[in-house]
């Protein structure tokens, strides 16, 4: 990991405010490297038409190339049919597809929803509303004072038999791996359905379905993972996906229409109704290609020596407060941190005038967020293409901020801002 | 333009010293909350009985960044005393003008030495806005709770 790789990203070339742009807002979307933009454009530019239509060339080329990606999916998941891979918009859609219909199709009145504090919106509402529509219990698996899951809180939750289990593989805003197959290997044998919300997980390590135990749907987004937005994928165990009722009606998801009722097409394609964004899944290809050039078991080791490293720095500056563990072990490169006396609004403005750009928020997690009553962290996410220098920036950007915020001298002169 | 700009001696001031905080009792109160990053003010407004609705008291609580409750400050400071036609005329003009609009009549001018013109510069930072204005737009609805002090612009 070096400047190598840095020059694969023509975007961090930038200067905000004449410095160097540092991004550290990897965990809300990363980067693309050219190659990923460069296979969208060449799709648009050389053989742009529509999928799994045409008899004529063109057609045919598009389709190959976007079918290829279904391919590649499979492998960097591990997994060995390609009919397992359904093509969404995003994560966000990738569950609300399980909710709205396996979750429809199965769940009834008194069943238990189990999900954690630590989930973002997409992982938590889909199942809130499903649980209110049909009546079931939604369950909260609550977390230790350092924003782990709670062992006391699995073992009350597991008693319950959860219908459904929809869990994140680590959290957006701390950074917390979670125990994922030995979490999967419990409540399966309580019976429960295991959905995994990999949107964050996807980018820090190799998210395998073999090392992930026996779980049965995982959902994650192109853009994590350096390929474009729009893209979400959707894997799910064949038998279940089988038995399910399509989500959406419309193009490609039919076998025959007639007047009174239609049939539906195979799998993928029952869940995939209308014409996908051809140039984001190709773009994917591309991404994933990067990925596994790299290699994610490097990424991860990477990754791990910024984490030790940004932990080893924060923990000597007094006045800022981290939120999770402070050790590096089952830990992405997530940071969220409040500084007394300085609102996240205000250090996120700091830092971005210094060419730091950060997330400040409550980063679409409020039932953790309300739990901690913290509404608003600064949030610092890390990939591989960020240095050891960068991290030293942030730091110091911290340290600098809390004395520029610290009482100061009041004065008449300096009246504020110079419009 | 640097970060001192920004965050001047007079947002600080507002900010670590805001005037009129607290409550009102058995005045009329209106809650403000930006949900994007939890933000959060609540005005407490007196008005007087008489036909023109002046503002006897305002006060505000709550908790948020710097700018929300620096802007909370300067605009209780500047409405007392005030009939609530014309504090609805200043809030849609202020927010008229953070919204980008130029040549605002009933403003002071950018150059004047006053509060307000401190706020002006958080255009720059269209996020921060929204800051700016939650305050404001909170007063105006507590204002509209009695139609007859709204005034034309309400």
């Amino acid at each position: 990991m070096n400047e190598l790789i840095r020059r694969d990203f023509p975007i961090l070339d930038r200067k905000i405010e004449n410095k160097p742009f540092v991004y550290l807002d990897n965990a809300a979307t990363s980067q693309r490297p050219k190659k990923v933009i460069d296979a969208m454009m060449k799709y648009y530019v050389h053989y742009n038409a529509n999928v799994h239509r045409g008899v004529y060339h063109l057609s045919q080329e598009a389709t190959d190339a976007f079918e290829s990606v279904r391919g590649k999916i499979a492998r960097f998941i591990a997994v060995a049919s390609e009919r397992e891979i359904i093509f969404t918009k995003g994560t966000t859609e990738s569950i609300n597809l399980v909710a709205a219909s396996y979750g429809e199709a199965n769940v009834k009145e008194g069943d238990v929803i189990a999900v954690t504090r630590m989930e973002h919106h997409a992982n938590f509402v889909p199942w809130q509303q499903l649980a209110k529509r049909k009546k079931a219990r939604f369950e909260i698996i609550g977390l230790t004072p350092d924003l782990r899951l709670d062992p006391k809180e699995i073992d009350r939750v597991l008693a319950l038999k959860p219908k459904i289990l929809a869990i994140s593989l680590l959290s957006n805003v701390t950074g917390v791996v979670n125990p994922i197959a030995s979490l999967a290997t419990r409540f399966k044998m309580v019976g429960s359905t295991i959905v995994v919300d990999a949107a964050q997980g996807i980018a820090h390590g190799e998210v395998t379905i073999d090392r992930l135990g026996p779980v049965d749907f995982l959902a994650f987004s192109s853009h994590k993972i350096c390929g474009p937005t729009g893209v979400g994928i959707l894997w799910g165990r064949e038998a279940l996906l089988e038995k399910m009722p399509p989500y959406q009606f419309g193009g490609n998801m039919i076998t025959h229409v007639g007047d009174l009722d239609s049939e539906w097409n195979e799998l993928p394609h029952k869940f995939e109704a209308g014409t996908p964004d051809i140039a984001g899944v190709i773009g994917l290809g591309a991404a994933i290609d990067y990925f596994e050039t790299l290699g994610r078991v490097r990424i991860e080791e990477y990754e791990h020596k910024i984490t030790s490293y940004v932990l080893q720095k924060i923990k000597d500056i007094a006045c800022v407060k981290l939120l999770g563990p402070r050790e590096a072990l089952h830990r992405a490169p997530i940071f969220s941190v409040a500084i007394d006396g300085v609102h996240a609004h205000d250090l996120a403005t700091f830092l971005d005038m210094q060419g730091i750009s950060v997330r400040a928020g409550h980063h679409c997690a409020h039932p953790l967020m309300f739990a901690m009553k913290c509404p608003a962290t600064c949030r610092a996410s890390f990939s591989f293409y960020n240095t050891l220098e960068e991290a030293d920036l942030f730091v110091n950007a911290l340290k600098e901020s809390q004395k520029f915020f610290a009482k100061k001298p009041k004065s008449p002169e300096n009246g504020g801002v110079k419009v | 333009m640097s970060y001192r700009d920004v965050f001047g001696e007079i947002l600080a001031d507002h900010h670590e010293s805001p005037r009129n905080y607290g409550e009102i009792q058995g005045a009329i109160t209106e809650e403000g909350y930006n949900p994007l990053c939890g933000d959060k003010v609540k005005m407490f407004l007196k008005l007087s009985e008489n036909a023109e609705h002046t503002v006897e008291a305002c006060k505000f609580e709550g908790e948020g960044c710097s700018i929300c409750m620096a802007s909370a400050s300067i605009l209780t400071e500047r409405i007392q005393g005030q009939p609530a036609a014309k504090v609805n005329e200043l809030i849609e003009a202020f927010r008229e003008k953070m919204q980008g609009k130029e040549d605002v009549a009933g403003l002071p001018a950018d150059d004047a030495d006053d509060d307000l013109v401190a706020l002006y510069g958080i255009k720059r930072f269209p996020v921060r806005i929204k800051c700016v204005l939650l305050a404001w737009t909170t007063l105006k609805k507590a204002i509209n709770k009695v139609p007859e002090s709204a005034g034309e612009t309400a």
